[in-house]
């Protein structure tokens, strides 16, 4: 008898799960291991990347702050647990429509899906450094980004680090709590990314020398503090309190920083081989096209507002409709990850309760 | 025609003297206080000024095409144009004739200040004289073309957008009287010397005008009425006219008198600001003109407000107003008697931000970049004098693009130059100005006009609109060429030293506020353009150019206002679907560079890509 109820209510907690179509949009961590987690409890999950390859940045990335674990290690556990999922590579939605409860999505290449729940996890773009053009990133030799140096510590290709560069500096908010480039919020990210690249770039160039200009350093997560003494006392890289006003390029390339030291009250020039600026996090290009698409509510910046910011951040405006990582706002990967499964949770609950 | 009232007087021409003796008086007092707190040197100017002969005839060309023809509003709106000039000229006309009627036909009534206007009461044509019908035409003739302007004006308070503007300001009490007055004159004066006509005798409007009235009305009860009601009016307006806006009439022709004279305001209540404030017409001509405007809320922050704050003595507003301003100038492009409301803003400034303190005394140990960039190996080490000295300007060195354009024009047409604040320069003193710290600015300026001295060269290229109009107007550098890079470039294009490829792609060209209306740079860049592609049109030009939005003459403009205006601006530019957006300011293409959707570049850029 107990078996039998037992069995009987394991039965129907899943046929609701086997009856329903889940869309995620975005294959970046978080829509990933909403997938994985979807797929687990038995949806059917289709995954739609408008990109050619899964993972996102993440898949662009060499190591992660604070531990230095390797970005390919972790994309591979998530990546492994996604077998079964159906995904488009390349594919953009085209259109939505809600027909009584349940949205049928049209796919860039043909495909359409019904859908009772979708997921959006569209994440981040990093902001165009070359719109801060005073740094001179794409004017002059030297300059590149966080993203081209963890591509650098990935392939080793790169024409603009010179063999033995002998000084670098890394500019901390790049767009990011800069009104004039439009966007007044904290990238959250970059901080410990510098550090983390600051202490990988010294353990590359041992005699060189390296300079952090900053105007906060933010370093809330576990282990991120001591990321930071580290680099100081182990890697002995100089952080400067204060903003770079201009980079300009002398007659050997090389890159002529001013600055200002805003401890000792003193303007600051010094000379680099390689520049990297920090670049912050931006909405997905693609945000806009959802957001009219889904009627979704948007912030200033572009960024999908959830129902709330602290209780409801999962759930969007829109009945049947979530979100996931940082297409809300910045977000480190350990958040996104946990997004993407408290979104998973709440597409169940959603779910099952429209039964 | 002759005296039909003995004595040439009547009890109703009372309120009219009084009005007409309170306002002379007024005016009298006005114009000694003006002269009398004007500083000394700019009295001395305007005195020297009224024996030249240039300057006399400039002036009166000016007081006629302005106060009364108002010529200008006639370019840009011509139904508007009319409106104006039909009420000034008009009404000029209507007070010529009349007094000439007066020494024509009743010379013993010369001089009688009264005499002219009420005319047609005190004088009748028994019998039909030639030159008696001539008159009566005539004042007959500009009586309608005065309500026909009339009629328009008050179609303009109903549907302004009747008359081409958008907005329209909203008047005071005073300017209510004073304006209800005016409209109330002329047709009063209709139907005095129409009633009248049967007895004195009228042109084709008074006499047709006597015909239909006398059918209904009767005529010889509404005669003394009618002149009763025409002089209370005049003698009202009179009253209510120093309080009121049309206190420009009167002030006008003085204030062209001191701006002809070269006068500046230094102070925002003081010589010519005066008679600049009271020349304001509270047309509402800039409530259009103001980027800021396309929001509402705005609105308030417009020149013509800010006129009447300063009128009004209320320091809050007039401050508030004063700092919210963008200096694009182009009220000051638009306004029909050319109040430079800038100039104004910009001295309400000094009056709080001059008695900041600064100390500048580290620039004396500043010396110019002195390392000479030979691009031409045969150059003669003895023609120092011909070296071109550039300027970059802090801007252009937060746009490095500019930068490298230039010097790559330089290396190309093998220019010796001077690279003046390649390693860091002095501000050129603008930034200064603008927020009215003139005391400041004048140490900045004095260093870097010394550093230019030095140096020996015989010209500067700039390559900052902002750096470019205080070189021009505050550094008083003769023999020394100034140029701006677009300048420079069209000279070079022109000398046939600078070959450029024609591309396909089609550019549409932003006039920065500070080199198009406020150096005057129109056609330099829009020749340089044509060489390298197509030049397409953007919906405004020129002079009426929108600021970008990033102009740093506001000094509390918020950001989301100035996107808002950055949107707008964008907007007007790309209505033909330009390729490229070209500027020549590196403040334009930093703000526009983050809106856009069409790439911005500088024109010194659009070259460079482009040399053969």
């Amino acid at each position: 008898m107990k078996t039998d109820l037992y069995k009987n209510y394991i039965k129907n907690a899943n046929t609701h799960r086997m009856n329903n179509n889940v869309i995620i949009i975005g294959g970046g961590p978080s829509g990933l291991e909403a997938s994985a987690q979807l797929h687990k409890m038995g949806y059917k999950v289709f995954l739609i990347e408008k990109d050619s390859q899964l993972g996102g940045h993440l898949a662009k990335w060499d190591r992660l702050f604070p531990d230095s674990i390797e970005a390919k290690s972790i994309l591979e556990n998530i990546l492994e647990n996604i077998n079964g999922v159906k995904y488009f590579l390349n594919t953009e939605v085209e259109s939505i429509t809600l027909l009584d409860k349940e949205y049928n999505v049209i796919l860039s290449n043909g495909t359409t899906i019904p859908a009772t729940a979708i997921l959006v996890a569209c994440g981040f773009d990093l902001f165009p450094a070359e719109k801060k053009e005073e740094y001179g990133y794409g004017i002059y030799d030297h300059v590149i980004t966080n993203a081209d140096l963890e591509n650098w510590f990935k392939t080793g290709l790169d024409d603009r680090i010179v063999k033995n560069p002998k000084r670098i500096g890394f500019v901390h908010c790049v767009g990011s709590r800069d009104e004039k480039a439009g966007n007044r919020y904290c990238s959250k990210v970059c901080c410990a990314t510098a550090v983390k690249q600051a202490c990988e770039v010294k353990e590359a160039f041992p005699d060189a020398e390296v300079f952090c200009f900053y105007m906060d350093l933010r370093m809330f997560g576990k282990g991120y503090e001591e990321l930071y003494l580290k680099a100081q006392k182990d890697y002995g890289v100089r952080f400067i309190r204060g903003r770079v006003s201009e980079v300009a390029e002398n007659i050997d390339k090389q890159l002529v920083i001013k600055a200002e030291d805003t401890l000792s009250g003193k303007p600051v020039k010094v000379t680099l081989d390689l520049l990297v600026l920090m670049a912050g996090m931006k909405n997905c290009v693609s945000s806009a096209k959802i957001a009219n698409l889904f009627s979704l509510k948007t912030d200033e910046y572009g960024f999908f507002t959830g129902k709330d910011s602290i209780y409801k951040l999962q759930y969007s405006n829109k009945e049947g409709i979530f979100h996931a990582g940082a297409c809300t706002g910045p977000k480190t990967l350990p958040e996104s990850l946990h997004e993407a499964r408290a979104a998973a949770l709440a597409i169940d609950n959603y779910i099952k309760s429209l039964e | 025609m002759e005296e039909r009232i003995a004595g040439g007087y009547d009890p109703f021409v009372l309120p009219f003297m009084i009005g007409i003796v309170f306002i002379l008086t007024y005016l009298l007092i006005a114009l000694i206080r003006i002269i009398c707190i004007m500083p000394k040197s700019d009295r001395k100017r305007l005195g020297l000024s009224l024996l030249k002969p240039k300057i006399i005839y400039k002036n009166i060309k000016d007081i006629f095409g302005d106060c009364l023809l108002h010529l200008k509003i006639f370019k840009c709106n011509p139904l508007l144009g009319y409106m104006h000039a039909s009420i000034a000229f008009g009404w000029f006309m209507l007070i010529v004739i009349g007094h000439i009627e007066v020494a024509l036909f009743t010379p013993q009534r010369n001089g009688i200040i009264y005499y002219p206007l009420f005319y047609r009461y005190f004088v009748a044509e028994q019998t039909p004289t030639p030159k008696g019908s001539l008159f009566f035409f005539l004042m007959d003739f500009f009586l309608l073309i005065v309500l026909s302007g009339i009629g328009l004006a008050m179609l303009k308070r109903i549907r302004s957008s009747a008359l081409g503007m958008k907005r329209t300001t909203k008047p005071c009490v005073a300017d209510r009287i004073a304006l209800y007055c005016l409209w109330a004159i002329f047709p009063l004066r209709l139907l005095a010397e129409g009633f009248t006509a049967e007895i004195s005798g009228g042109g084709f409007l008074t006499k047709s005008t006597n015909t239909l009235l006398a059918n209904f009305f009767g005529n010889d009860i509404n005669v003394l009425p009618m002149w009763w009601a025409y002089s209370i009016v005049l003698g009202l307006f009179f009253l209510a006219l120093p309080f009121s806006r049309y206190m420009h009439i009167p002030t006008e022709p003085l204030y062209i008198l001191l701006r002809n004279a070269g006068i500046k305001p230094s102070h925002p209540r003081k010589g010519i600001a005066e008679a600049e404030i009271y020349s304001c017409s509270s047309c509402g001509i800039c409530l259009d003109a103001c980027p800021m405007n396309t929001q509402k809320k705005n609105i308030k922050y417009s020149s013509v407000y800010f006129i009447r704050f300063l009128r009004k003595n209320n320091t809050q507003k007039t401050n508030e107003i004063a700092d919210k301003c963008l200096m694009c100038g182009k009220c000051v492009a638009a306004c029909p008697v050319s109040v430079d409301s800038c100039a104004l803003k910009q001295s309400q400034r000094s009056t709080i931000t001059n008695k900041l303190p600064y100390n500048y005394s580290f620039l004396n140990d500043v010396t110019i970049h002195s390392e000479t960039h030979i691009s031409d190996i045969n150059a003669q080490s003895g023609s120092d004098n011909n070296n071109v000295l550039y300027f970059a300007g802090c801007m252009t060195h937060l746009t490095p693009a500019i930068i490298k354009s230039m010097t790559s024009i330089f290396e190309t047409v093998k220019e010796k130059y001077v690279f003046a604040d390649k390693d860091g320069g002095i501000c050129c003193g603008r930034p200064l100005i603008l927020a009215g710290r003139t005391d400041a600015a004048k140490e900045v300026i004095e260093k870097n006009r010394e550093l230019v001295r030095n140096s020996g060269c015989k010209t500067i290229v700039l390559s900052c609109p902002i750096c470019m109009k205080v070189f021009k107007e505050e550094y008083n550098l003769q023999g020394v060429t100034i140029l701006h890079h677009t300048q420079y470039i069209n000279n070079l294009i022109l000398q046939g030293r600078l070959k450029l490829n024609k591309s396909e792609e089609s550019f549409v060209y932003h006039d920065p506020c500070e080199l198009g209306r406020g150096c005057n740079i129109y056609n330099e860049p829009r020749n340089v353009i044509s060489a390298i592609g197509e030049l397409k049109k953007a919906d405004k030009e020129k002079d009426k150019s929108i600021c970008c939005g990033g102009s740093l003459g506001s000094l509390t403009l918020d950001y989301a206002d100035r996107t808002q205006i950055t949107r707008e601006s964008l907007q007007a530019l790309t209505i033909e679907n330009p390729d490229k957006i070209v500027t020549a300011c590196p403040l334009c293409l930093k703000t526009f560079g983050d809106q856009s959707d069409t790439p911005v570049i500088d024109i010194a850029q659009a070259v460079a890509d482009n040399i053969k």
